[in-house]
């Protein structure tokens, strides 16, 4: 059986850029599709450190970067007040860390118009108690947390109450062809094996580090270079800022603190392939060493979880073809029906959604101005937050301890989104996302789902294992100490008390 | 003067609490250092022997050499695990199977876990696919969810008793007064049962749980058995408790809850060891020391980024060197050779490549226990508990020249 859709436009990719291409065209009046083959954020949106950038970072090396950077820090901080937290940042410098450089990075930054503000030693651990103290001095600038992940359903929230179409988990396994135009995709829904025809007039590649392997579907090339990224996770915040070290960009050279943990990073490493790149053992060793350097107690930190995310990187050569509107991201008008974002960082989403949608509109022939800088991201007023005061407001029936999420919090999860794989209810919730993993929380949220009708045994008990199996390929480089105490007794629960695994 | 112990045990598990018993028994002077509820409380209470193929014993002849099983005779198992059913049935825990024949009891998965000797509250239990089970649950109860097993054994029934807001401990609290039970049974009486057995999550009392499902057996006319529940598991309660018991009843000493802090040693012999306490450290002497203090979970192996060790005497331990190695790209299979971690022992089951006299390990801190990926946990515990007692006794007996214990039974 197949089914027919038709569109204005096809957005291929659920990360933040895809997400906020969807809101512009909404917000424009566009009708449009979104595709996404994972949970929204799967790719590098959600595998990164959820850093909102102000932009110092790439004073020096790239003020072109910066300035996008601030600017949009500063318009994510007046319209998405929920998905980001304002820390603030400190870039430390340590004793043996270049003056030269800092001496550039403040000029650079006021050049871009990045605020900045020089703490003495005992200022800085004031801020940050944790900091090391051996610190020659501190440079507080506006970088903030934010949550990519609500960020994406966020955007998601404005396309859809003006008629807009997300499908998460659909595979986009062709792309249709006219007389060598692009005129639709076929995706297939991951869940029911069903392929679903949508036809559109213009199609966004919006797949990150997978934009090569989409353009192919319809025989363009996507010039990329994919460099992935590994960064860890501790059990807890060990700073309430985010901790950067001043000096040029290298690796291991921040700590973001997110929700109840803190997230250190990162690495970077040319891979062939954005679905096979992983955390390797030397990455989680170089990354406790660098952290540590920059709070000491990280050293001795329980690391719950490591990951990986790819960068989709501009590889020079493709000039004619393309319109160089940034030197961080690149837009290219395949000029058959398809277009192809790629570059950027989550920071500078908004932007390049703006600048996508600018095209589109052309093409199409309309007139709209851009929007989302104007209004408040929608949602928001329904999102309850993550204090743990609200959280206990419904806690009568615990599912996960480690986060607090309660029975009612899942089933109204269930309720609003359906249930096909459990990590949209995580994502949605934060169950399973503190030390145990989900150990613990998965067997039991998957009964409550089943108690409601919602899934059979055979899914929930695939849906288990593939959990675990996942689960366990994320903690697995952080198996010492507590850690891997707790994960022998998830093992033992799971094989010698379920018997999970016995047939 | 000070007391001196003729053996101090270290640890409280299946494997420290059985080999405390045997020397007891054997006219020993013993004390258990423990620093709290063993994961034996956690376990599901039956005792998995060897969870591959139909015959643990003959299982075990086929384990890799470096088991710690090999270290002891198949007569030795099925004599120390007779010994061990034994005591607990003395303390009022029957429990039944053979070490030759393993079973498979009924999880809140609705799948069969393959284990060997189980307490007789689970002795009806069955995972057959064809069977025809009246499950009973309690109305909240958040760690068990009926309907895994009404999915894969079809003709399953279900009726949910409401006991207010409950957990499994305090379930188990409650079935132990008679005016619960009272409650509980004329509900069942206006139960429609027409299945042929009768299944509910452990948690019929703690030390009547027998009694209680002969009373349910009685007013429905039909095999009862009960499920092994997630932590906080009742069914491995009751076994530790009655082990607990059966030990002070031969007067046997605790030190609980309180770390140890140093290790006193003269020569090749272990003198002492000192717990940490609010006050003075607390020294406990002992002529012989066993070391039971189990593998990760229960803290007797600590891992850290650069290696593992051994918690309380700093024994040598064997463990795969490179970390990157020490667990399999999948959890299913389980196939992680830090598994292979603990301490390596001669036939005596003392610690290899270091010279103490008067230490004999046992249980899973033994190296290449694999308890995960054999499914042998509370088995090897209470063989090599065992094993390890009676070199202990043997220790001893040379020790006092022919004198086998300081105080006569």
């Amino acid at each position: 059986m197949s089914m027919k859709s038709k569109t204005d436009v096809i957005i291929i990719g659920g990360g933040a850029t895809g997400c906020g291409i969807a809101r512009d065209l909404a917000l424009r009046g566009v009708p449009h599709y979104l595709l996404e083959e994972g949970d929204f954020a799967r790719g590098a949106t959600g595998a990164c450190h959820g850093l909102l950038h102000s932009g110092a970072r790439y004073a020096v090396s790239d003020s072109e970067a910066a300035k996008e950077c601030i600017e949009e820090n500063r318009i994510l901080r007046r319209i998405g007040k929920k998905c980001i937290e304002q820390t603030g940042g400190l870039f430390v410098r340590l004793p043996g860390d270049s003056k030269k450089f800092r001496d550039r990075f403040l000029e650079k930054c006021e050049e871009v118009g990045i605020p900045t503000q020089i703490l003495s030693p005992s200022r800085a651990l004031e801020m940050v108690p944790s900091l090391n103290p051996e610190l020659e001095e501190a440079v507080l600038v506006p970088d903030c947390s934010i949550d990519p992940f609500r960020l994406c359903l966020l955007n998601i929230v404005s396309s859809r109450r003006r008629g807009g179409v997300a499908l998460i988990h659909h595979r986009v396994v062709d792309i249709v062809k006219e007389r060598s135009r692009c005129v639709g995709v076929k995706a297939l829904d991951l869940f029911t094996g069903q392929v679903k025809e949508i036809y559109g007039k213009i199609i966004i590649n919006a797949t990150g580090a997978w934009g090569d392997k989409t353009a192919r579907l319809a025989g363009c090339d996507v010039p990329l270079t994919l460099s992935k990224g590994s960064l860890i996770i501790t059990d807890h915040r060990l700073t309430n800022m985010v901790v950067n070290r001043l000096r040029p960009a290298s690796n291991g050279d921040i700590i973001v603190p997110n929700e109840a943990v803190c997230v250190a990073g990162t690495t970077s490493v040319d891979v062939p392939d954005p679905d096979e790149a992983r955390l390797e053992p030397w990455e989680m060793e170089l990354l406790i060493q660098e952290a540590s350097q920059l709070i000491p107690a990280f050293s001795r930190a329980r690391i719950i979880r490591g990951y990986t995310g790819v960068r989709p990187l501009i590889r020079g050569g493709c000039e004619g073809d393309s319109r160089r509107i940034s030197r961080s991201f690149r837009i290219i008008d395949h000029e058959n029906g398809l277009i192809s974002i790629i570059g950027g960082k989550l920071t500078t989403y908004r932007y390049m959604a703006e600048k996508v949608t600018d095209l589109v509109m052309d093409k199409l022939g309309l007139k709209a101005p851009c929007l989302t800088a104007e209004y408040p991201l929608e949602g928001q007023e329904e999102l309850s937050g993550y204090p743990l005061s609200k959280r206990l407001e419904n806690l009568n029936e615990i599912v996960c301890e480690c986060e607090l999420v309660g029975k009612r919090e899942v089933e109204e999860t269930v309720n609003r989104i359906g249930v096909r794989y459990i990590s949209d209810i995580q994502h949605r919730t934060r169950l399973g996302m503190g030390p145990c993993q989900g150990g613990f929380c998965t067997y039991r949220a998957l009964g409550i789902i089943h108690n409601m009708g919602r899934i059979s045994i055979e899914e929930s008990r695939y849906i288990l294992k593939d959990f675990l199996q996942r689960r366990f390929r994320g903690i697995r480089p952080a198996l010492w100490g507590a850690q891997l105490r707790e994960e022998q007794l998830v093992e033992g629960m799971y094989l010698r008390i379920l018997g999970l695994g016995e047939e | 003067m000070e007391e001196i112990y003729d053996v101090v045990v270290i640890g409280g598990g299946m494997a420290g609490l059985g080999a405390a018993i045997r020397l007891a028994k054997e006219g020993c002077h013993v004390a258990v250092v423990s620093r709290g509820d063993p994961i034996l409380c956690l376990s599901t209470g039956c005792i998995d022997v060897l969870a591959s193929g139909e015959n643990p014993l003959n299982g075990i002849a086929n384990l890799p050499p470096q088991h710690p099983y090999h270290l002891v005779s198949a007569e030795f198992i099925k004599e120390a695990l007779a010994y061990f059913l034994n005591e607990i049935a003395l303390g009022g825990l029957p429990y039944v199977g053979s070490p030759e024949e393993n079973r498979h009891v009924l999880t809140p998965l609705g799948v069969g876990k393959t284990t060997c000797l189980v307490p007789e509250t689970m002795a009806a239990s069955t995972a057959e696919k064809e069977s025809r089970i009246h499950v009973i649950s309690f109305a909240g109860l958040k760690d068990f969810y009926p309907s895994y097993i009404m999915a894969r054994i079809p003709a399953t029934d279900l009726s949910v008793y409401e006991a207010g807001p409950v957990s499994t401990m305090f379930l188990a609290t409650q079935f132990e007064t008679d005016e619960f039970l009272e409650r509980f049974l004329n509900w069942l009486k206006g139960t429609d049962i027409t299945a042929d057995r009768i299944a509910i999550p452990a948690v019929l009392g703690w030390m009547r749980a027998l009694e209680i499902k002969r009373m349910i057996e009685e007013e429905t006319k039909r095999p009862v058995f009960e499920i092994p529940t997630l932590p906080p598991s009742v069914a491995g309660i009751r076994l530790h408790r009655t082990l607990k018991r059966r030990a002070l009843d031969l007067g046997i000493q605790f030190y609980l809850g309180k770390p140890i802090e140093t290790v006193e040693m003269a020569g090749h012999l272990v003198e002492a060891v000192t717990l940490e306490s609010m006050g003075r450290p607390t020294r406990v002497n002992g002529n012989a020391f066993i070391l039971a203090t189990g593998s990760f979970v229960s803290g007797g192996l600590l891992s850290q980024r650069e290696g593992v060790t051994e918690g309380v005497f700093r024994l040598p331990v064997f463990y795969p060197p490179d970390r990157a190695t020490w667990f399999g790209e999948n959890f299913f299979p389980p196939e992680h050779p830090i598994e292979d971690a603990g301490v390596l022992v001669d036939e005596e089951f003392r610690p290899r490549a270091v010279e103490i006299d008067n230490l004999f390990v046992a249980g899973s801190i033994l190296a290449y226990a694999r308890v995960l990926r054999y499914g042998c946990g509370h088995g090897m515990a209470i063989v090599t508990g065992q094993a390890a007692a009676s070199s202990c006794l043997k220790y001893l007996k040379v020790a006092a020249q022919g004198d086998t214990c300081s105080r006569t039974v």
